[in-house]
């Protein structure tokens, strides 16, 4: 696999409303923290990486030029990547290229939103093509509850098992968010209160979907040579693989969703896992709806197609199962779009180095990390292990 | 069936934004209102920053020490706009500067005015880098950079 | 560099061919004919990495739209927003990895369709400070022109025979928008916009699309007897505010140095046979001779007066015309190594610069040359 490559910082902000800080603020405050989790000073990072979303969510075009310096980017390479949802983890796997390449020994990469700056899903809205989707794709809960739709009718699932299936993910994640200090949403809630809340897009309710947030998160990788020099303990990339498929909505199938399937095919390999339910000990999966996630477990290869709710059902994704997922309360409690899939790769660097504080899952030397983008195109995983 | 040109679909986005200013820029403002630019001093490399920051861009350090810098300076660079586009905040013709205050070690961007723009020999004939500016305040201030109206040769 | 990586075959369209399609189309065009010029099928691409810029499609996210056209479908494929050159960067990066051994390229902007460059890049320009007060690209470029005249006497005169130099050079090249025999005075008396910068002293705007096939040593040598090999890379960012910056004297100088360290260069004008950068503005082309070590500071009048960087002197400057002739904002990166890898190749047609063994490729984005990439190629 070449040369081999370590996180060995992260920093995040805590996640939420944060009208008390402006844009280049709201960064500078995450890669503080990770420059301070590393031990190390701005001058020690040789190269940054940026992403968000697009554009016209902060009204800031070419947002790595505006934050500059939040970044301590003054006088050093600086690019920005950008894949809509799944940017966190695109941003993690060009500071892993950087680092692999041999070009750079420590880089940082960095992803940040201010989704209380704008309305959101009115900057979803412009993902879509302008000639066919835009005036249908109705915002991420459209696409969303399209997808969660052709599911259940696939497998011949009674709508209320799969309700209830996505009503415990949701009571779970809010829990593990509870132990979570960075986490938006912390509140907590009963699978009654998941079944009555507000119908957003049939059958989507309110507490089945993801906030918007404002936060940042900053992590820093190195090379095998430096990443033995640190004090803490680093967080080693076994297997990383991304995927996308076609723009428009209806040319692929988003069930058996190949563009999920495939990098977690690939990662595994890399990472030399041939059973995922038994060698992962966690998983930081890109769950903005609980109904996607079912399918996500089925695409990770966790369980049989058609099988996910048993998953849920039996408890083996739950906290305290055999493969918990989320334990940080996942996208579904705090959702600062650009960052979020750096948050999934982070939270799994500090499962396997035990550092995840109250939401810690006992011995885990394995994990998961995911994100996914676009109008249900892009897919992207990193595992991170304890050892090289 | 007969070959059609291409079309051209036309459209625009609109998106209405409420940008947090944060605590630091706030501060700037509110002092704007009493005719006050106000910078921070950086601790490590004792610059003074205009606007006032919460860190300095080369330390990256928090710069929590606020000085007064002068409404006077001296233009370090300007151009005559006299072209439009849309979306333009402002209509041509207008001139933008970065002006170098007394007191701070970098440049503030606004409007240089008070001067006949309608010719650009005889803006010529008036601006210059290395003049001397002062800030026209506007008398009714809200707390924006339009609190000040322009910088005017002194 | 740690490993070697080579262009194999670059690709662009003509602007012309470009305004009446949409942007997928033309990527698959330009993906489709790098596959033909290789014999490789779609299924034998490693990864791909394309640049273009949200603002500019009027599409969010926009990559998610040409995604297939570009042959990613079901590959690994990223983004690298908003400047050509960071695609190419991180694309030999993936390469030297180890984790692929061939990857296509890709940049597009379709200038054609945006409302203005200043509307776009008044929208670089944070909230509070400096988009109230209309900074955007042409004003803070005449700010930087400004400051270089009041310093160094450099001359209109001398900005406008970069113009007469550049449109004049793209009549050897078909793909470029602007071209054509005009004279100095033609530029002087052109429409003042933002002084000292005239109508005819700024880059039009222009459809514009790139690709190409980068691929590791062992690979390249496969698939052709005349790889280009990348000999150095690098890129930086300066600040954010327009006034904490030396407009005269800004990064690019350390990024070249950069780049000409790894590619072992340190006479750039005796050692580069072939340049082509990014001037978007005509004073632009000058600063930059200055910063990328053609000559000293201040000196760039002086460069362009002695005949130096014109076709037939010692380092031609951008024998494609450059950006002032095509101006596809984010794609004029990636046309720039294009062009600097086609000279090495011998294939720049009327447009050859006679023996090249080494070539020069500078992108700029961002107000007054916020940030700069350069590449150094060569066989």
């Amino acid at each position: 696999m070449g040369r081999a490559v370590a996180v060995i910082g992260f920093g995040q902000t805590k996640h939420g409303r944060r009208e008390d800080v402006n844009y280049q603020e709201l960064v500078y405050e995450a890669v503080k923290a990770a420059l301070e989790d590393a031990g190390i000073s701005p001058g020690d990072i040789e190269a940054i990486i940026y992403g968000s979303m697009p554009s016209a969510m902060e009204g800031i075009n070419a947002a790595h030029l505006y934050l500059s310096d939040a970044m301590a980017a003054f006088g050093k390479p600086l690019m920005r990547v950008a894949t809509c949802g799944s940017t966190g983890m695109s941003v993690a796997h060009s500071a892993f290229y950087h680092v692999a390449s041999g070009s750079f020994d420590i880089v940082m990469a960095v992803g940040s939103e201010k989704m209380f700056e704008n309305d959101p899903q009115g900057t979803m809205e412009t993902v879509a093509d302008p000639w066919f989707q835009r005036a249908f794709i109705s915002g991420a809960p459209g696409v969303f509850t399209m997808q969660g739709n052709q599911y259940s009718h696939r497998y011949n699932l009674p709508e209320d098992r799969v309700r209830e299936a996505a009503a415990r993910i949701s009571v779970n994640h809010h829990d593990n968010a509870l132990d979570n200090p960075y986490a938006h949403i912390r509140v907590k809630i009963t699978i009654e209160d998941v079944l009555k809340s507000r119908i957003i897009a049939y059958p989507t309710r309110l507490m089945d979907v993801c906030p918007s947030s404002d936060g940042a998160a900053a992590l820093i990788f190195a090379s095998e040579e430096k990443a033995k020099n640190f004090p803490k303990k680093p967080a080693w990339v076994k297997g990383l693989c991304y995927c996308g498929d076609e723009h428009f909505f209806g040319d692929s199938d988003k069930v058996v969703w190949e563009s999920a399937i495939i990098p977690a095919e690939r990662a595994y390999k890399m990472a030399g896992i041939q059973n995922p339910r038994k060698e992962l000990d966690v998983a930081e999966i890109y769950n903005p709806f609980t109904y996607q996630e079912l399918i996500f477990y089925e695409c990770f290869g966790f369980c049989d197609r058609g099988e996910a709710c048993k998953l849920v059902e039996e408890g083996v994704v739950l906290r305290g199962g055999e493969l918990p997922c989320d334990p940080s309360g996942g996208v579904l409690c705090t959702n600062p779009i650009g960052a979020t899939g750096l948050i999934r790769v982070g939270e799994a660097a500090l499962q396997v180095t035990g550092r995840a504080g109250d939401r810690q899952i006992p011995g885990a030397k394995m994990a998961l990390s995911h994100a996914m983008g676009g109008v249900d195109q892009f897919n992207g995983i990193m595992i991170l292990g304890s050892e090289l | 069936m007969a070959k059609e040109k291409p079309k051209i679909l036309e459209g625009s986005i609109s998106l209405p934004y409420r940008w947090a200013i944060g605590p630091v820029f706030t501060r700037f403002f509110e002092e704007l209102k009493d005719k006050k630019i106000m910078g921070t001093k950086c601790s490590k490399c004792n610059r003074v920053l205009v606007p006032a920051r919460k860190f300095c861009p080369r330390c990256f350090e928090e710069t929590t020490e606020w000085v007064q810098v002068s409404d006077k300076g001296t233009i370090r660079t300007w151009s005559l706009i006299t072209f439009e586009f849309s979306g333009q905040p402002m209509p041509p013709p207008y001139i933008v500067g970065l002006i170098d205050l007394d007191g701070a070690d970098v440049a503030f961007s606004h409007f240089i005015g008070g001067i006949d723009l309608s010719d650009i020999e005889k803006v010529k004939d008036r601006v210059r880098i290395g003049m001397r500016v002062e800030a026209k305040w506007r008398d009714e201030r809200r707390g924006n950079i339009h609190d000040i109206e322009y910088f005017k040769p002194v | 560099m740690a490993s070697k990586v080579a262009i194999v075959a670059v690709a662009q369209i003509k602007h012309d061919d470009c305004l009446g399609e949409n942007i997928r189309e033309i990527s698959y065009e330009v993906s489709k004919d790098i596959l033909n010029q290789v014999g490789m099928k779609r299924e034998e691409l490693g990864t791909i990495i394309s640049s273009s810029s949200d603002f500019w499609e009027g599409i969010s996210c926009s990559n998610s739209v040409y995604y297939e056209a570009i042959g990613a479908n079901l590959k690994d494929s990223s983004k690298a927003a908003e400047d050509g050159a960071s695609g190419f960067v991180y694309a030999v990066m993936r390469i030297m990895s180890g984790h692929f051994d061939n990857a296509l390229v890709h940049a597009v902007t379709k200038s054609s369709e945006i409302p203005s460059l200043s509307a776009l890049t008044n929208l670089y320009a944070d909230p509070f400070f400096q988009r109230p007060v209309c900074l955007e690209d042409i004003s803070t470029a005449a700010m930087q022109a400004m400051l270089y005249m009041n310093k160094y006497k450099i001359t209109e005169e001398q900005a406008a025979k970069v113009v007469v130099k550049n449109l004049g050079n793209a009549l050897n090249n078909p793909y470029a928008h602007k071209r054509g025999k005009i004279g100095v005075e033609e530029v002087l008396k052109s429409d003042v916009m933002a002084y000292p910068i005239k109508a005819l002293d700024v880059a039009t705007y222009s459809d514009g699309i790139c690709a190409m096939l980068l691929a590791s040593e062992e690979r390249a040598k496969k698939m052709t007897d005349n790889p280009v090999w990348v000999k150095g890379m690098s890129w930086g960012v300066d600040h954010q505010f327009l006034g904490d910056r030396d407009l005269l004297n800004g990064k690019l100088k350390g990024v070249a140095k950069k780049a000409y360290d790894m590619a072992g260069i340190t006479r750039p004008v005796e050692e580069i046979d072939a340049a082509e950068i990014c001037e978007p503005y005509s004073f632009q082309e000058l600063l930059w001779y200055e910063q990328l070590g053609f000559c000293g500071d201040g000196e760039g009048g002086k460069l362009i007066d002695s005949g130096t960087t014109a076709m037939g002197g010692r380092l031609p400057v951008n024998p494609s015309g450059g950006v002032l002739a095509h101006n596809p904002y984010v794609a004029r990166g990636l046309i720039r190594i294009a062009e600097a890898a086609l000279q090495v190749m011998g294939k720049a047609e009327k447009r050859q610069v006679p023996d090249v063994k080494t070539a020069l490729a500078h992108s700029t984005h961002g107000f007054a040359g916020q940030h700069h990439s350069v590449i150094i190629l060569g066989k």
